[in-house]
């Protein structure tokens, strides 16, 4: 299981980590243009995502790399990714043309998206479940110890 | 770096190079933003971009000779009558009444996207003689040549959908995708020609 919990949280890390890039390395009113384009939050609440989101995802690239706090990193990520999800799935069923605004511009939100998306989103949550899973199984056998 | 440095300098020379077609560019030539629009007028998401942000970036950028903007054709396979458009639109452009026509296609949407009477919307939009030149300028090889050109500019720039701008200052291009807000857009816009 050890290297199987390696390896997700390099990928997650890795992921985190390319979706900052792609967002930083271009004007951060673009992306601002890209969450607009969902037409979901008012132009001030746009303005602050797109500053400080490429930063989150960043950091929690780096976090989730290092392996520091991975419980928590590892939960954060995956709200993270289940409400773009959420997002995504909304915007697709309502028929909306927009950038899905994940990895950078031209990356319009489609069935493409969606599946590459949802595969993030299981990853994560089983990082996550994985994540949580070695506390409980030390705590359950502190208990049979104490128990004995 | 150096690929992506070679691959803007391609993309710019190659944006260079595309002629911008006769009457549907507008603006000064000489701009410091280049504004390319790929439009399928079947397209709902065109449709608000060119009567919303479009139309407000044409008043207060390209009268103020800020930006140049350039119409292209990108009609998508799925949508049955926008290719019958895209030639009513150029056609229209070779006499100096792109606007009109663009305008009234995009206004009646809904009611062309149905029925398929392109001509019946058009012929709404211009004098009786202007759509006798329509009619035989929609024939013409040349109308169709202008077409394909667009969709080839639009393939060699990736695109991924419609609407699209390109907006180019210098040699970075910014493909930016989908309906836009004009707030955030002249944000975008005000920033590229700040610097």
């Amino acid at each position: 299981m050890r290297w199987i919990l390696r390896l997700l949280r390099w990928a997650m890390g890795g992921v985190f980590l390319y979706a900052a890039y792609t967002k930083l390395r271009e004007p951060w009113l673009m992306f601002a243009m890209a969450i607009d384009s969902y037409q979901l939050l008012p132009e001030w609440a746009v303005l602050a995502v797109a500053r400080t989101l490429p930063w989150f995802e960043l950091a929690l690239g780096l976090v989730l790399l290092s392996g520091y706090g991975l419980k928590y990193a590892a939960a954060v990520a995956s709200g993270l990714l289940g409400g773009f999800f959420a997002v995504m799935i909304w915007a697709y069923l309502k028929g909306m043309n927009v950038d899905c605004g994940c990895f950078g511009a031209g990356d319009p939100l489609g069935p493409r998206t969606l599946i590459r998306d949802g595969i993030l989103l299981a990853g994560a949550l089983l990082l996550t479940v994985l994540a949580f899973r070695p506390a409980r199984a030390s705590a359950r056998d502190e208990t049979s110890v104490l128990s004995a | 770096m150096l690929l992506r440095i070679a691959a803007c300098l391609t993309a710019a020379a190659a944006a260079a190079a595309a002629q911008a077609p006769p009457g549907k560019a507008f603006g000064n030539q000489a701009a410091p933003l280049r504004i390319e629009v790929f439009s399928d007028f079947q397209c709902p998401a065109c449709k608000n971009l060119h009567e919303g942000a479009l139309a407000q970036v044409h008043r207060d950028y390209v009268r103020a000779g800020k930006v140049y903007l350039i119409h292209r054709e990108f009609p998508l396979p799925m949508h049955r009558y926008a290719r019958e458009a895209a030639a009513y639109a150029t056609a229209a452009a070779r006499l100096n009444r792109y606007e009109a026509v663009a305008a009234a296609l995009f206004r009646q949407q809904a009611f062309w996207s149905n029925s398929g009477n392109v001509e019946a919307v058009v012929a709404g939009a211009v004098s009786p003689a202007e759509m006798q030149k329509l009619r035989a300028l929609v024939r013409d090889p040349q109308t169709q040549m202008a077409i394909e050109q667009d969709i080839a500019l639009g393939k060699q720039n990736a695109l991924s959908q419609t609407p699209t701008m390109v907006i180019t200052k210098g040699f970075r291009r910014y493909p930016v995708g989908g309906n836009q807000n004009y707030a955030i857009l002249k944000r975008f816009l005000d920033d590229l020609l700040s610097k």
